[in-house]
């Protein structure tokens, strides 16, 4: 039983279904970023996990624990920061994460220990005496983070954690989501793909309420139309080429992209995804004596798979 | 709040993730829901508003009290000051103003999602605001203690000045003071859960109030039915449910246990409902 799995997971609101039959589990440790457009259901699978919104059908089981049968038991495990933070404008700092803190059912020194542990390691130092309503995005999106690991919880659901924040920000909440990675499992949802490139072992794209796809980065890139297409650009004739490339087992469709000044040809290879066929593409041309002055293999980003599966034209 | 270390041993940290201790007691989890509420009443220009607006209005009430009691007398300060229009006018201000944003705020802010997604069941949550709100209703009323000795002070002074020994004097009386804050109490557990139910209904203090004052405008006449329709079959209905009537009759130390029920039952009634208003709307979102 991993940290999460749901099963057949579906929401409805009035007619409209916005989640539809997910199912997906996440392992103990791994850092899974949920991807999707807006209005594609991240938030409401994540606030389903979190207990807030009760499933229209199917269920989920956060650390073993049913989220309908134990919801008490199944929050105790988790750690959750709902988009826009939202928080007590009145209360200082310490006082709120002391106040969750006892909500999480910790207690006496306990407390003063474990919020002192995550306002150091949420760099809330400066800024425990302050009130909320005063504090800056970066800083309230600190103290949300800070509240979603009081108790230190074995799962943290992060709602889009880097919304909103300048470029800085952005990099030290990441650099922060790397270091909790060690200790914790990490559900987040953002709309950076950088990010998630960077900081996610596992990947989960949803478009209107459905999974499209589940898997590493490195696997979700691979299997992509675009993987393993190659450009060319030479100088020669236009057939004799299109011919001999045509006849390599791997590719599949070659595409002319027209002449360029000078009479250099461009040509795009569109090959099996996870193959290279940029060595027989050149020997063949430099056999026929063409000048070749530019040869690339397509690297897909996420943003293409991303692109790719939620497109809607 | 004492700290409490009562982890038995062996529960003790295994590791350095699992040095975190919880303890799962309902009441402790309550207590600190309760403390938060009763912070915000306390901690914030808020309560201290409604303490003061209500205090400046009971003086009112008292300056009307004293020109009643100087021409008749027979029953206690406290029955003339809660059967005075001037009384009933504010007082059914009071609930809406103090339960209008417990719940309509948690909900605008968003941080109910907070409360919700830790683990705390909606009937704790809803408790500890109820009883925070009751708490600072009857807060509400310690002042008015103040009035007799209040009273001997004024007395002294025109002693001191005037060289007249007054005799206005406002006793310090059971028989007086029992039978007025009991029913106040009592109304209060009501009047309060139907503040917590228009809050839980709406996203919007205003509106939480509005609805909240209008049920205690209607609340207030239907116990006055009787006196508009003169006596007719069903006119007992109106005469139980009157708070007029019971606050007349327990302001001049007449305990019944008739409105001890009502308000009991209607409370407890009103309270199960806004648990289910409040799972509603989490469910039909």
């Amino acid at each position: 039983m991993g940290m999460v799995s749901t099963e057949h997971l579906y929401k409805t609101f009035g007619r409209f279904m916005a989640v539809k039959d997910v199912n997906f589990s996440v392992e103990k440790g791994e850092i899974v970023g949920f991807l999707g457009p807006n209005g594609a259901g991240k938030t409401t699978t994540m606030k389903m996990l979190t207990g807030y919104l009760p499933p229209t059908a199917g269920t989920a089981s956060i650390a073993g624990h049913d989220i309908l049968d134990e919801p008490l038991e199944a929050r105790r495990h988790l750690g959750y920061m709902p988009e826009n933070v939202p928080l007590y404008d009145e209360m200082r700092v310490y006082e709120y994460l002391a106040y969750r803190a006892r909500l999480k059912g910790l207690y006496g020194k306990g407390v003063r220990a474990e919020v002192g542990k995550v306002i150091d390691r949420c760099g809330l130092n400066i800024k425990r005496k302050n009130m909320i309503r005063t504090l800056s995005k970066g800083y309230r999106q600190r103290v949300g983070l800070a509240d979603a690991l009081l108790g230190a919880p074995e799962l943290l659901i992060l709602d889009e954690p880097t919304n909103g924040l300048d470029p800085n920000q952005i990099r030290q909440i990441r650099e922060l989501i790397r270091e909790l990675s060690e200790e914790h499992t990490v559900l987040l949802s953002t709309h950076i793909l950088s990010e998630v490139e960077m900081i996610c072992n596992k990947v989960i794209i949803i478009d209107n309420g459905e999974i499209k796809a589940a898997d590493t980065p490195a696997q979700l890139t691979g299997s992509l139309r675009a993987a393993g297409r190659v450009s060319v650009e030479y100088k020669g004739d236009l057939d004799i080429v299109m011919r001999e490339l045509g006849a390599l087992p791997t590719v599949k469709k070659i595409i002319y992209e027209g002449s360029l000044p000078g009479g250099w040809q461009r040509l795009v290879v569109r090959a099996e995804p996870g193959t290279d066929t940029r060595e027989k593409t050149a020997a063949i041309i430099s056999r026929l004596g063409y000048p070749l002055r530019h040869i690339y293999r397509h690297i897909p980003s996420l943003e293409d798979v991303f692109v790719e599966m939620t497109r809607h034209d | 709040m004492k700290s409490q270390e009562e982890t038995p041993p062996g529960t003790r940290e295994k590791s350095e993730s699992e040095a975190v201790r919880r303890r799962t007691s309902w009441f402790a989890t309550l207590r600190t829901l309760y403390l938060r509420e009763l912070k915000v009443y306390l901690g914030t220009p808020f309560g201290w508003v409604i303490l003061a607006c209500t205090m400046v209005l009971l003086g009112f009430c008292l300056q009307a009290v004293i020109q009643i009691m100087s021409k008749s007398t027979g029953e206690g300060v406290m029955y003339y000051l809660l059967n005075n229009i001037n009384f009933w006018f504010f007082f059914i201000f009071i609930f809406p103003l103090i339960t209008m944003r417990s719940l309509a705020e948690e909900e605008r802010q968003g941080t109910l999602e907070g409360l919700l997604t830790a683990p705390v069941t909606t009937t704790q949550i809803i408790l500890g605001k109820y009883l925070a709100a009751y708490t600072f209703y009857l807060i509400l009323w310690i002042p008015l203690l103040l009035y007799p000795w209040m009273s001997q002070l004024a007395n002294l002074y025109t002693e001191y000045r005037y060289n007249i020994t007054a005799s206005g004097e406002i006793p310090y009386l059971l028989a007086d003071w029992f039978g007025p804050y009991a029913i106040l109490s009592l109304m209060g557990t009501f009047f309060i859960a139907v503040g917590l139910l228009c809050s839980a209904t709406t996203r919007s203090q205003i509106i939480a109030g509005i609805l909240c004052t209008s049920f205690m405008i209607s609340f207030y006449f239907i116990g006055r039915v009787t006196e508009l329709w003169g006596e007719f079959p069903a006119a007992p209905v109106f005469h139980y449910l009157s708070c007029t009537e019971q606050v007349s009759s327990f302001s001049r130390g007449l305990l019944d246990t008739r409105p001890v029920v009502l308000y009991f039952t209607l409370a407890l009634f009103t309270l199960a409902l806004v648990k289910r208003v409040v799972d509603y709307r989490r469910w039909s979102r």
